[in-house]
């Protein structure tokens, strides 16, 4: 047995073995102590020559950046130009000299400070930059204590690289060949940490809050970036095993690589389109790569997010135009603005909304802002112009709201024929089926649009009354909760009745032991990240449409959730027992 | 388009406008404050009536300026005159890296 199993977040899937290496641990507490009085000019020098030393860190940091990594090199420039602010390190030096205080004490009020003038800034984006404040501080703070007061050693071997929090500097300043994985004690399943690691495409493992009390530098790790597990020391039984593990999974990686491109069709010729959920064009080569149908929901939120006044339409329609050309002939299918309850856009934050979940959101935002509305139905159909769009409204609750947008939509092809200005006559429009209200009249919805598109993540929530962020009722989060299954049934049969097709994207979808349950609906396509697809593609390959439909008639028996997930997990995990190790399941968490 | 500089009795003054799609968000202010530390001027930057210090990105980003927004470039000292003109073609060009 190993000397100790840490358990974390898997945040980049993979396997490696390899000695530990801390770039980072976390500071001893700030030290508050009153300076004798003819001190301050020399604590002053202390924190000034801390800050130097930083900033020349930062700068080796920066330059050392491989080319790959070129836009993080941007976050290093602006922590630089913090640890020479005025208003940080001249701000600290004036309390020092006022308070007798050392310095890093008064470092610590000079951020706090800061901290307090930033949160009353209004912008969101601005808002959070205390996080590069907060980044730099500690820096300067850890130089204060004194430790790693030697630059930090590039190590001679390849490493796996352990950290309290890595910021994109700590990250940076080593050459990213010898970075086997990551594992930090800090962080969650978005932090940048993730990003990072899913870019270099290395294991990564966060929030292992014992990961600086049980790991020394240089002791042999294995990183399970599969079940998110460190094991610290571990045996010859488990070095064996995990080294078969991870030629196991490098091999599967490449497999399911070389196949991506295949249609995503079942053993016995039921085909479906696996497309990709993305907000960024900078996405496509990846949807591409991995052998996707397109783009099945293009999250258009992001262009309205971080600034105080809403995008231009010639703004909106270069990112729209580029999008569809890249994509085409395969299809993207725009959301329209999906604002409100987690992403606030600047006009809208100033509502006072008790419940912004079941509140002025998505269409029903976009029904009150119009002119915001109809700026991006133009570049959207200005688009059409350039590739294979379709549109879609979200959290559409009736009939009323779909004909109020439909009846914008026609105001605005109008126009654009007024203006002579060209569009796909015939671009599909289709909505979210995403509330309970929409699924029980899905059958008079699919009279007046070309396709739904099911948004499982929100349906469960609000057919469970459940909020999945909070952690004393997500356990009651169940994607196969039979409310669920019933309800994505019945929209599917609404929709083949009245002859238009089904999308279902979520997580759902992209998870194995779902996935078949969807198939034997006969959905017509699903969209999931992008980086699933090629994983996704080769399970689905390897089904047979007769099973999914034999286990659906299963599920749709069973009255409680523990019986489906038992049953599911069987059927499905007895399939395919050794490619499911490298999955986790949304079924997982009842366990 | 440039505008011209102006000398008041609180120094040279010159009115910028933020054309940049995400307004002065973190690189740009990096830009900013970078270039501004580099003359002996004192050199503030002014919105809605609030002026802070343009060598300071922290100051600059408490603006929260958007794109579209005007602001006022002020300067005092010996090079304010070739800091103004050299920080104002920073915001015509957009703050891209030559």
């Amino acid at each position: 047995m190993a000397r100790e199993i840490l358990q974390g977040i898997a945040v980049s899937a993979g396997v490696s073995i390899g000695k530990a290496f801390f770039t980072n641990r976390r500071r001893r507490s700030v030290s508050f102590e009153i300076i004798p009085p003819g001190a301050a000019d020399s604590e002053v020098a202390r924190l000034e020559q801390a800050a130097s030393d930083v900033r020349d860190d930062l700068a080796r940091a920066r330059d050392n950046v491989p080319a790959e990594l070129r836009d993080h090199a941007a976050i290093i420039n602006s922590h630089m130009m913090i640890c020479q602010d005025p208003k940080l390190i001249r701000a600290a030096s004036q309390r020092i000299r006022d308070h007798h205080i050392c310095a890093e004490w008064a470092l610590d009020q000079a951020v706090e400070a800061i901290a307090a003038a930033f949160s009353a800034i209004e912008d969101p984006y601005i808002r959070e930059r205390v996080q590069d404040v907060r980044a730099v501080a500690e820096r300067i703070q850890t130089r204060l204590v004194g430790r790693h007061a030697e630059p930090m050693r590039p190590p001679d071997e390849r490493i796996v690289l352990m950290a309290h929090d890595l910021t994109p500097a700590d990250a940076m300043g080593l050459p990213t060949v010898k970075i086997m994985s990551f594992a930090t004690a800090e962080g969650g399943k978005t932090s940048h940490t993730g990003i990072l690691a899913r870019s270099l495409q290395i294991p990564a493992v966060v929030g292992v809050s014992a990961l600086e009390e049980s790991v020394a530098d240089g002791d042999l790790v294995i990183v399970d970036a599969l079940r998110g597990l460190i094991l610290v020391d571990p045996d010859e039984a488990e070095l064996a095993d995990y080294t078969d593990l991870k030629y196991q999974f490098e091999n599967y990686q490449k497999s399911i690589r070389r196949q991506s491109t295949l249609p995503a069709e079942t053993l016995d010729g039921y085909r479906i389109d696996v497309q990709a959920n993305i907000e960024l064009v900078e996405e496509v080569p990846q949807v591409l790569d991995g052998g996707g149908d397109g783009v099945g929901l293009y999250r258009t939120e992001y262009a309205f997010l971080n600034r105080r006044t809403s995008p231009t339409e010639e703004e909106l329609y270069d990112e729209y135009s580029q999008l569809a050309g890249l994509l085409s002939p395969r299809r993207v299918v725009f959301r329209t603005l999906d604002v409100g309850a987690d992403k606030m856009l600047s006009e809208q934050s100033q509502l006072e909304e008790p419940n912004p979940a079941l509140g002025l959101r998505a269409i029903r935002f976009c029904l009150r802002h119009q002119d915001v509305f109809r700026r991006q139905l133009r570049a959207i159909l200005r688009a059409s112009a350039h590739g294979s769009a379709s549109l879609l409204f979200p959290m559409i609750s009736g009939l009323h709201e779909l004909r109020q947008a439909k009846h914008i939509l026609n105001e605005v092809r109008a126009e654009l024929d007024a203006a002579g200005l060209p569009y796909d006559p015939d671009m599909p429009v289709g909505i979210m089926v995403e509330l309970p209200s929409a699924v029980l009249i899905s059958e008079a919805l699919a009279q007046e649009v070309d396709f739904f598109s099911i948004g499982t993540n929100d349906l469960i929530q609000y057919s469970l009354g459940i909020d999945r962020g909070n952690k004393h009722v997500s356990y009651l989060y169940q994607p196969l909760h039979p409310a669920i299954v019933r309800s994505i049934k019945y929209v599917v049969d609404s929709a083949h009745r009245m002859g238009i097709s089904v999308c279902v994207c979520g997580e759902v979808a992209s998870d194995p032991y779902c996935l078949p349950i969807l198939l034997g609906m006969q959905i017509d396509a699903i969209s999931i990240a992008p980086q699933a697809i090629p994983g996704i593609k080769h399970i689905l390959r390897r089904t047979n449409m007769e099973e999914c439909k034999e286990l659906l008639r299963d599920v749709l028996s069973a009255s409680t959730v523990s019986t489906i997930n038992r049953m599911v997990k069987e059927t499905i995990y007895n399939r395919f027992p050794e490619e499911l190790t490298f999955f986790s399941s949304m079924l997982d968490q009842d366990d | 388009m440039q505008e011209p500089i102006e000398e008041t009795q609180e120094g040279l003054t010159v009115t910028v406008c933020v054309a940049n799609d995400q307004g002065l968000h973190a690189r740009p202010a990096a830009r900013l404050a970078q270039e501004a530390q580099k003359f002996g001027a004192e050199l503030f930057l002014a919105m809605d009536g609030m002026e802070v210090d343009a060598k300071s990105i922290l100051d600059i980003l408490s603006l929260a300026a958007a794109k579209g927004t005007r602001l006022t470039l002020r300067g005092v000292g010996a090079d304010a005159r070739h800091a103004l003109e050299h920080l104002s073609a920073l915001f015509r060009n957009r703050f891209r890296e030559e």
